[in-house]
């Protein structure tokens, strides 16, 4: 099946840890299938350990695919390539740096900070609202500008497939709302007025919903697929659209489904017996 | 931190004590480095006092005012500049070698696990041990020539360089690491890029260790060898029984041991200020 509709195709994939002490290893991801559109915007939500950024680092080519499909424009991803760009859950900026040079640095990598890069680069500063910023330091950031550099940083480089872990858990509530919404514009603003494709993570599910053209439940880990939801909000969203009773009715959904997967008794399906297979 | 102190009703006291911490922060800028001076001067005049009144023999244990005299004469004379300028060089080549090699090797060995698993024992064994008991065996490879006195001063402050920037090295973010996958970074880019400038706080402090014992290494092997420099002089003058000189030049090495502790400190402060969580 060649339908132009799937820029990332996971099937039956199988992710998870080797221990280096014990030399044991750990599924965190089982049996997942879905696709995901060229510039749709996806979200995941999921309970806390389930499998989350393993299956989002296995994305960026930084943890390997036990078995099963992971493609992405009909490629099997084996390791990092410039065409995906990671956000990641913690803190990561280089502290040595400045705003401007963190946000430079995947493309001084790539070997691609030229006139254009630079000229990209200032245009990010802008975009993600840190203009006056440019030359401080990351321990002079508040959170929430840490998170819009580390974001800028992402799209620096021009990614077909943006990668966000939880980039707003971090953040108070004013903030993050505040955030969503700069991502929104950005993400609206950046890809020509189509969007980028992004895999975006979060605990949040209104977040999730906010953001997302659908939702992707994960269950408890080892993580496998709940449901699809599809979130049929127009865009473009702004705040407002969180009072709609549409979002209302998602978010309750999703709700539900990741809450009957933190209560054991209420779970459907049993994947008690393979927390960890020895080899 | 200071904390205020706020006494109910009272404005004036508020205000007050908003500038406590400034204040605070005047005294620790001036009064401290004046109690220094001041417990260096009691020290100096106890001394004097004890040689001018003949309590010790001003003959073996010099005094301050004979010691100052003859450091200025020393300069007057210009007898101080070879042997200070042999010293300082001696401990600038020294190093500069000492830079040069630590860094991408302490580098590579902090970053390759099985490099690190060969040579930890080794580096350890070479740090832990007192590095003046190789003098003898320097000398007999080296002779007494400034080559070798500059092995001794490699051999003096490379060590605590390496293993600080192993140290440095081996305790890299993994968050930084994966940055640097994720964006395709090159070996060479991820080790100049990132392992370099996360480990520089790691090599600043290596630096500030090497720079104390190539001194040390310079003036051991100086008196040691009895060819050149300012240990050479020390050596000399005492069993001249020209206490005063010998003094005099002890306090050109004490002056010279302080300025490289400063520079190397600043040097901290210029390079670092990223990575100070105050
Ligand atoms: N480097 C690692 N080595 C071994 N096991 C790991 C490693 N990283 C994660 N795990 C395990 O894999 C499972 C999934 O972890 P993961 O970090 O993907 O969860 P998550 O869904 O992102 O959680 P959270 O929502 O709390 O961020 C957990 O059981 C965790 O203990
Ligand atoms: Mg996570």
């Amino acid at each position: 099946m060649n339908n132009p509709r799937r820029k990332l195709v996971v099937d039956d994939l199988r992710i998870g840890h080797w221990s280096r002490r014990s030399g044991s290893f750990a599924l965190a991801c089982d049996g997942l299938t879905f696709d995901v559109a060229e510039n749709e915007f996806v979200a995941i939500v999921g309970p806390s350990g389930c499998g989350k950024t393993t299956f989002l680092t296995a994305l960026a080519g930084l943890t390997p695919v036990e078995s099963g499909r992971l493609e992405l424009n009909g490629e099997q991803i084996t390791g990092p390539a410039p065409d995906r760009s990671l956000v990641f859950q913690q803190a990561s900026l280089f502290p040595w740096r400045t705003v401007v040079a963190n946000i430079e640095f995947g493309l001084k990598a790539q070997r691609r900070l030229d006139a254009k890069g630079k000229a990209r680069v200032a245009e990010l500063v802008e975009l993600v609202g840190l203009a006056g910023k440019e030359e401080s330091y990351p321990r002079e950031l508040s959170g929430g500008m840490s998170q819009r550099v580390n974001l800028a940083r992402a799209l620096a480089t021009d990614p077909d497939l943006l990668l966000l872990d939880e980039p707003f858990s971090a953040l108070d509530a004013q903030t993050r709302e505040l955030m969503q919404e700069e991502l929104t514009r950005v993400w609206q603003a950046d890809g020509a007025g189509t969007g980028k494709t992004a895999v975006f993570v979060t605990h949040d599910v209104p977040e999730a919903v906010f953001l997302a053209d659908r939702v992707i439940v994960f269950s408890r880990g080892p993580a496998h697929l709940v449901e699809v939801v599809e979130v049929d909000l127009p865009r473009p969203r702004g705040a407002g659209v969180k009072r709609s009773p549409r979002f209302q009715e998602i978010s309750d959904h999703i709700l539900s489904l990741v809450m009957s997967q933190n209560q054991p008794g209420r779970r459907t399906e049993d994947h008690d017996s393979n927390a960890a297979l020895s080899r | 931190m200071t904390a205020t102190q706020l006494s109910p009703g009272s404005v004036r006291k508020t205000a007050a004590g908003a500038t406590a911490p400034g204040r605070r922060r005047a005294l620790d800028r001036y009064l401290n480095p004046a109690l220094g001076v001041l417990g260096v001067a009691v020290v100096l005049a106890a001394w004097q006092i004890c040689a001018s009144t003949g309590v010790v023999d001003p003959k073996f244990s010099s005094s301050p005012s004979g010691a100052f005299r003859a450091l200025v004469d020393s300069f007057t004379s210009g007898d101080v500049w070879s042997p200070l300028g042999s010293t300082l060089s001696i401990v600038a080549w020294g190093m500069l070698i000492s830079i040069v090699a630590a860094i991408p090797l302490g580098l590579l060995i902090g970053r390759n696990r099985v490099l690190y698993a060969l040579t930890d024992p080794l580096i350890s064994i070479m740090y832990s041990v007192p590095y003046v008991v190789f003098l003898p065996m320097l000398i007999f490879w080296f002779g007494i020539g400034a080559d070798a006195r500059v092995v001794i001063v490699v051999w003096s402050a490379m060590f605590p360089l390496l293993i600080n920037v192993i140290a440095g090295a081996r305790n890299l973010e993994q968050s930084h690491l994966q940055v640097s996958r994720v964006f395709c970074a090159s070996r060479l880019t991820t080790l100049r890029s990132v392992a370099f400038p996360a480990t520089l706080p790691y090599i600043l402090a290596g630096v500030r260790q090497a720079v104390g014992r190539a001194l040390i290494g310079a003036i051991v092997a100086e008196l040691f060898m009895g060819s050149a420099g300012l240990g050479y002089v020390v050596q000399l003058k005492t069993s001249n029984f020209q206490t005063d000189d010998a003094m005099a030049a002890i306090a050109v090495i004490a002056i010279i041991a302080v300025l490289l502790n400063h520079g190397v400190a600043y040097l901290e402060q210029r390079l670092t200020f990223w990575s100070r969580t105050d």
